[in-house]
């Protein structure tokens, strides 16, 4: 994107983990002809980039520029230029002087008595909160007897620990801002939400919000990585307020892996199980390791729960969840919001708890999983509703007959340089945060949809597509309920004035909740098209019917049996015109009743090379229960998407940090942070997935979601494959050939 | 420095700092957004572009190195309004989830059936190996360039 007279803009960042910044003088800069920004020019507001929490659960502890910086990447400062060459050049004359301060780089140590305080107060919603021991927020749950715990027949208790991930998303975090003639400004960003964009914008620079624009633009993917309001578009603001020029702004790669990352977690999970082969009873601590700034960590702890309690029965369970701050980059929702973290490490526990009391893996999870009847709460504790739709069984037993489970190879019996093993794993995701009652999680969206004069509809949406064909499916469900083709349905792209709000796109909702609004909205004109129809046709709008017509491409109301009786959508749309009738339109919001899962189910076959500890796939079936699948292949990709990922995070994905300097290991460099090619995964033909036959009855035409679904269990199935290759467990990911050739060393020894 | 490109079919003249990039001059200057910065640094493969008819990394090439050359962006690919079979078979097979990638993919792909009309599964892992895509897991973009494969032969 560019605009006329528009300037470039860089971002001024700490190379210190912590420190305070004594000075910054930016003469030489403006003196090159750069508009500056430095902390003291913006206003003084301490914001949380994320607005889908109510504000009592919400808490803050951004500024738009630091004058303490928190990690190496931290924004301090911007300019603006003629072109990013000289926006660069001024941004190397400005002269910043430091209290280069203590740093934690690990939640047990930002814990310790006596650590540097990452921050010393914050605040959850306008109240002021001092932080004790780095500790950001925390959630401690209980439910049921202990002693069920306590006298089960078999209990594990492990310590597991994820990797911090990139998203790696194509697209790097970029924003153009205009300034406008009326004081306000319009805004083309990365982003989730437009509106949630809106509304933070609104809250720092105090812009009233009908002069805040913010536009709907193609996203190169996201993940998770942009529910926030990315820190490009809150810095560009202020440059184009300040230059009165547009702006923009893009990271560089290596700013962009700076900018973000996965919750890294660390889990001490207890798990009982009894002879009978049922699961009595769980506790679970949950650290994560946050980095500098709460984006979503009190929502996610309250998810991590949720996420655990929801896969299997547990009659007693007993959660404390902390976020600890440390001097690394903030993390953020991806993919999953810590279900593809927690369902590792519950899966791998479920094959150790099912060997020790002598029950196949699969069965185990036969009998404790939770389905159709059960209470759902996976969103976290705020958001309960009973599952109504459920394929986990069909999922676990097709599977297993195309694989062949039962006949595995035994782990013990393998002796030779290559070792194969099957692992299953299983899992969910909600679709959308919805629920009978209010929680916590604001989730509702909404459409407006409109006849035009030649009797086609235009849909207008504030719901991003990230590339999930979330739109292409509401277009498809607005045509089913209008019995028109695809074609006559047309996406217009809207922007924060021309759209009603739609909290954001995430959480697995954009199907289920934004497909539930697009449905409202086409039920709606159906029934304005009925009455025009029955006013023109002499017949009762709800005894008319609808059927498209091939020959003449048009849709037609006609009342069955009577000759001469029927009407097609153009010639309604031009009748209404000329007869001043107006326009068929309605704009709808719309809140799902309930939160359904969507549940997946995994089937690896692994080669480990015992010499090289790398580790193949043979093969990979997939089952998902999506309900009503609208977009086939789509859905499909969307599994093979997930499954990437999944193998990615359990095999190759890491940002360690140096602690000597703060800085990521990897310099920022994706040559240092690799995703698989092409030549990383299997081929087509081995690779199968197939869906459940579900109908989820809240769901428009029977849907649900599937984005996250397809990742979460992933990890989990591919460490069992592992497991089932060598006879050896991992409690750390990623599952590298170095820790394999350690692992199987240990073993010998 | 004075270079003179054919881009996409059309004769151009710049006037260009040495140390200026290809993929700055497209998406700069010619407003040919298509294609893609991903990472700069040639790992992503998003900014794949035609090269007199071989696929390079925008970001790896200087302007001043496409004198006298012909450059073919993804802008350029469709014909008098039709798509090109490789751009029908992306789409035909779901293999464009976010899109951001697909510009490079598609250009890797024409490259790759110009060399080699009829690849196995392998050969095309091998040839599109440059190309990040983190959305699809490169499932139906392998199929799709089998099916683009299938196209052009016919």
């Amino acid at each position: 994107m560019a605009f006329p007279n528009m300037l470039y803009g860089r971002v001024l960042k700490s190379p210190h983990a912590h420190a305070r910044v004594r000075s910054i003088d930016v003469s030489k800069a403006e003196k090159m002809g750069a508009v500056t920004i430095t902390p003291d020019e913006i206003p003084d507001v301490t914001y949380c980039p994320r607005l889908v929490s109510v504000p009592e659960a919400t808490y803050k502890d951004w500024k738009v520029l630091a004058d303490k910086p928190h990690y190496v990447g931290e924004a301090i400062g911007a300019v603006a230029a003629e072109s990013e060459e000289e926006a660069q050049k001024a941004l190397e004359a400005i002269e910043v002087e430091y209290d280069v301060l203590g740093a934690s780089f690990d939640a047990f140590d930002a814990m310790k008595p006596g650590a540097e305080q990452v921050h010393d107060e914050i605040y959850l919603k306008d109240d002021l909160l001092k932080v004790e021991n780095n500790i950001g927020c925390q959630l401690s749950i209980t439910e049921g007897d202990p002693i069920a715990l306590e006298e089960a027949d078999v209990v594990i208790e492990r310590t597991y620990r994820t990797n911090r991930r990139y998203h790696n998303q194509l697209e790097t975090k970029s924003v153009v801002v205009r300034p406008e003639a009326d004081g306000g400004i319009s805004v083309w960003s990365t982003t989730q939400t437009i509106h949630n964009t809106r509304l933070l914008l609104h809250d720092i620079y105090g812009i009233p919000m009908g002069k805040i624009r913010v536009y709907k633009v193609a996203l190169g993917g996201s993940f998770g990585s942009s529910i926030h309001v990315n820190p490009v578009v809150t810095i560009a603001v202020a440059l184009a307020l300040k230059s009165r020029r547009p702006v923009k702004l893009s990271y560089t790669r290596e700013e962009d892996i700076r900018d973000h990352c996965a919750y890294q977690m660390i889990f001490k999970l207890k798990l009982g199980a009894n002879k009978n082969g049922m699961l009595a009873g769980g506790r679970l601590e949950a650290y994560l390791d946050i980095g500098a700034h709460q984006i979503q960590a009190y929502p996610l702890l309250g998810c991590i729960v949720g996420w655990w309690v929801s896969l299997y029965k547990l009659p007693y369970k007993d959660y404390v969840g902390k976020a600890v701050y440390t001097n690394k980059v903030p993390s953020c929702a991806f993919r999953g919001y810590g279900n593809p973290q927690i369902s590792w490490v519950v899966e791998t526990m479920m094959d150790e708890l099912a060997g020790k009391i002598d029950i196949d893996p699969l069965d185990f999870r036969l009998k404790n999983y939770i389905g159709e009847g059960d209470l759902f709460w996976g969103q976290g504790p705020s958001v309960k509703s009973i599952i109504q739709s459920c394929g986990v069984e069909e999922i676990l037993t097709k599977g297993a007959e195309m694989v062949d489970w039962y006949n595995r190879p035994n782990p013990e019996e393998q002796t030779g340089r290559y070792r194969r093993g099957w692992g299953v794993g299983r899992g969910y995701h909600t679709s959308s945060a919805g629920a009978p009652v209010p929680s916590s999680i604001v989730d509702f969206g909404g459409a407006i949809l409109k006849m035009n004069e030649d009797g086609t509809f235009d849909y207008i949406s504030a719901l991003m597509d990230h590339g999930c064909g979330t739109q292409e499916a509401h277009v498809k469900i607005i045509a089913e309920e209008l019995q028109v083709p695809v074609n006559k349905v047309n996406i217009i792209r809207g922007d924060t004035g021309t759209t009603v709000y739609d909290v954001c796109t995430h959480a697995s909702r954009g199907v289920y909740s934004g497909g539930g609004a697009a449905l409202k909205v086409a039920m709606k004109v159906q029934e304005q098209i009925r009455s025009f129809a029955g006013r023109i046709l002499d017949a009762y709008p709800h005894a008319v019917r609808i059927r498209y017509d091939e020959e003449t491409d048009q849709t037609i109301i006609f009342a069955e049996g009577i000759e001469g009786r029927e009407v097609s959508y153009r010639e309604i749309a031009e009748t209404a015109r000329h007869k001043n009738w107006g326009t068929v339109a309605s704009v709808e919001s719309y809140r799902q009743p309930s939160c359904p899962p969507h549940f997946t189910g995994y089937f690896v076959n692994v080669e480990v090379d015992t010499w090289t500890g790398k580790v193949k796939l043979l093969r990979v079936v997939a089952g998902a229960d999506i309900g009503t699948v609208i977009n086939p292949l789509l859905a499909a990709g969307q599994v093979h998407g997930g499954f990437a990922q999944g193998w990615s995070m359990t095999t190759l994905e890491d940002m360690p940090y140096d602690p000597i300097d703060g800085d990521l290991v990897n310099r920022g460099s994706i040559a240092n942070y690799k995703v698989p090619t092409t030549q990383d995964l299997l081929d087509v033909d081995d690779l199968t997935v197939f869906f459940a036959d579900t109908y989820e009855p809240t769901g428009p035409f029977g849907a649900k979601g599937i984005g996250e679904g397809a990742l979460n269990p992933v990890a989990g199935t591919v460490a069992n494959a592992i497991q089932n290759a060598l006879g050896v467990r991992f409690f750390q990911l990623p599952i590298t050939p170095i820790r394999i050739l350690e692992a199987l060393k240990e073993k010998e020894e | 420095m004075k270079i003179e490109i054919t881009v996409n079919g059309r004769k151009r003249q710049f006037d260009v700092e040495p140390n200026k990039l290809l993929l700055n001059l497209v998406r700069d200057e010619l407003h040919l957004t298509g294609t893609k910065y991903g990472c700069g640094i040639g790992e992503c493969g998003a900014c794949t572009v035609h090269l007199d008819g071989e696929a390079v990394l925008a970001c790896m090439v200087l302007a001043v190195d496409a004198d006298g050359k012909q450059v073919d962006t993804i802008e350029g690919v469709a014909e008098d309004g039709n798509l090109d079979p490789v751009q029908e078979a992306f789409i035909e097979e779901g293999a464009i989830q976010c899109g951001f990638c697909t510009p490079g993919f598609i250009m890797t792909t024409k490259a790759l059936l110009k060399e080699n009309p009829n690849p196995t599964e392998h050969e095309i892992r091998e040839y599109l190996k440059g190309n990040y895509c983190r959305c699809t897991g490169y499932v139906n973009i392998i199929n799709a360039v089998q099916s683009a494969a299938k196209k052009l032969q016919s």
